[in-house]
């Protein structure tokens, strides 16, 4: 019987609809996207026209001492010059959810604080970096390529500056590799290994992280951004890229109310399970994430008629979400429940790696205040969707209990249950 | 010379983005006139950006004899970043074991106005 309790106790967010709290839960609520046009590549006629943008940064200089960020932060040189453009996005999520949660510098060095990561590493600094040693014939490598560009930049940098002691690892199941750090940081918290871990995503937002998805089509090549984000609906045409950084913190209730900390929710328990199929394209009938989702809610310990709200992975891609319908027809139509479903990525875009903690994050926040955000941009639902509750607007109905989902490639499949907190 | 003023007038864009407008002046009165002084205000200006703690006073106010990592705090990633910088803005390539040798202002002064301008004598 495990009597640890794992919550919320802190939120930072680095996104396309908000750098703050408030600002997100607001777009949240009243469905205001963050999709802009965008040019990947300036001078070219690319045909993917859109992504969900990042307001108040720029990080277009190739070097760190170019960039800009909002008044409010101070980043210290020698962590700057360590930092890809998602790892500055990343110091000020997790600015934000230290303060959020009331964290001191010694509870960060104590040992029982952990810091679970994962971004794609920076595709562009290492495209930067490696044309440079190329172009030098081996004569030019900057210090700081390798920790700066390669999966894992963000545990390297924010282990070092904030002195963690306890547990730090990345995670690299593309898609649903927040999500698992989150599962893998409740273990920690339960399994009396850790009291708190800081999970942290973050992406760029460049033509190499993002246009290269076009290879496999993708992307969506709708250049209208209030519609080219539309999970669900029958004209949907593929996902719209979008970087960023959220950091959340999970931690051992007890600890979390000894230090005053706001609770957001509680994360009740999780679930995992693979395609076993395909490298890059989801399995036909979900049965991956159908099992995880079964785990996440036999873990958790409920039953999905309990369940009053789905954050689903869907992207807008037309192999994708159908896969994710098929898998909650199973688990839920089957069971004769319908609990609303929506997909906010049709106001974010697709942060990838990042996506599973901030959407983890966005239900934290609706079963806080008491509300599920709505599908944007649905206009005509897919009639593969038959039996599933896709709410247009936003419901000011208070969700108790709410499942999320995530999926990557390879197949990875990891969902999430959490709870209104009630202490 | 290891720079025109035109190449340094693109390199300066490129590279010393965000680095203090006092830096980019003497890197491009550098590659105009070739004057030592220049020289010492870009490299020591450079370094004096990417310290993680400001020093007490401007890095050509103080002593040649001031030592980088006991005076300054300077590691050995911040001395590699200055170094980096200054190849790639000068265009020269410092070996590797000189690097080992630069342990004060006036050693750091010497190294790049023996390199960039041949003139050893010169070092102050």
């Amino acid at each position: 019987m495990r009597t640890t309790r794992v919550v919320v106790s802190g939120i930072g967010f680095v996104t396309s609809i908000g750098n703050d709290r408030a600002t997100v839960s607001r777009n949240l609520r009243e469905l205001w996207p963050g999709i802009e046009r965008f040019d990947f590549l300036p001078g070219t006629e690319l045909p993917v026209k859109v992504a969900g943008t990042i307001k108040g940064f720029d990080t277009t200089a190739p070097q760190w001492a170019g960039w800009r960020w909002p008044a409010g932060y101070t980043i210290p040189k020698d962590v700057l010059r360590g930092l890809p453009p998602h790892g500055l996005y990343a110091f000020c999520a997790l600015e934000q959810v230290i303060a959020d949660s009331r964290l001191t510098a010694e509870i960060l060095v104590d040992g029982e604080t952990g810091l679970f990561c994962s971004s794609a590493g920076s595709p562009r600094l290492m495209r930067q970096y490696l044309n440079q040693i190329h172009d030098s014939r081996g004569e030019r490598i900057a210090p700081m390529s390798v920790v700066s560009s390669i999966a894992g930049t963000l545990n390297f940098n924010f282990a070092a500056h904030y002195g963690i002691r306890g547990a730090v690892a990345g995670f690299a199941s593309a898609c649903a590799s927040t999500t698992q750090a989150l599962g893998y940081g409740f273990d920690e918290i339960t399994l009396g290994r850790q009291r708190r871990i800081l999970v942290v995503g973050g992406e760029d937002l460049s033509w190499e992280s993002i246009y290269t998805f076009h290879g496999m089509r993708a992307l969506s090549r709708n250049p209208d951004p209030a519609r080219a984000s539309r999970p669900f609906d029958r004209d949907r045409d593929g996902f719209v890229g979008t970087g960023g950084a959220v950091a959340l913190m999970l931690e051992d209730a007890d600890s979390a109310q000894a230090r005053g900390a706001s609770i957001y929710a509680e994360l009740l328990g999780w679930g995992q399970a693979s395609d076993g199929s395909s490298v890059a394209i989801t399995h036909p009938e979900g049965q991956g994430l159908a099992r995880a989702m079964r785990r996440a809610l036999d873990s958790a310990g409920v039953t999905p008629a309990e369940i009053d709200y789905v954050n689903a992975h869907a992207t807008s891609t037309p192999t994708g979400d159908l896969s994710e319908t098929r898998a909650l027809q199973a688990i839920f139509t089957a069971a004769g429940a319908r609990p609303p479903v929506s997909s906010t990525k049709a106001l974010t875009g697709h942060g990838l790696s990042m996506a599973g903690v901030m959407e983890t994050a966005f239900c934290a926040l609706g079963l806080a205040e008491g509300f599920i955000p709505g599908n944007a941009n649905l206009e005509n639902p897919d009639p593969a969707c038959e039996g599933l509750n896709l709410p247009r607007t936003t419901v000011s109905h208070a969700p108790r209990l709410v499942l999320k989902n995530s999926s990557g490639f390879g197949g990875s499949n990891a969902c999430l249950v959490l709870r209104r907190w009630e202490s | 010379m290891t720079i025109t003023p035109a190449e340094a007038q693109m390199s300066a864009t490129e590279k010393l983005n965000g680095f203090p407008p006092a830096v980019t002046e003497s890197y491009l009165a550098f590659a105009e006139s070739g004057e030592a002084s220049r020289l010492d205000h870009v490299v020591l200006g450079v370094l004096q950006f990417y310290l993680a703690q400001p020093p007490p006073q401007p890095l050509v106010e103080l002593p040649g004899t001031t030592r980088l990592v006991e005076d300054l705090g300077c590691d050995s990633l911040t001395m590699v970043d200055t170094l980096f910088l200054a190849e790639s803005l000068f265009n020269i390539r410092l070996a590797d074991d000189e690097l080992a040798r630069v342990s004060t202002l006036d050693d750091l002064r010497g190294h790049f106005q023996r390199h960039i301008m041949g003139q050893a004598e010169m070092t102050a």
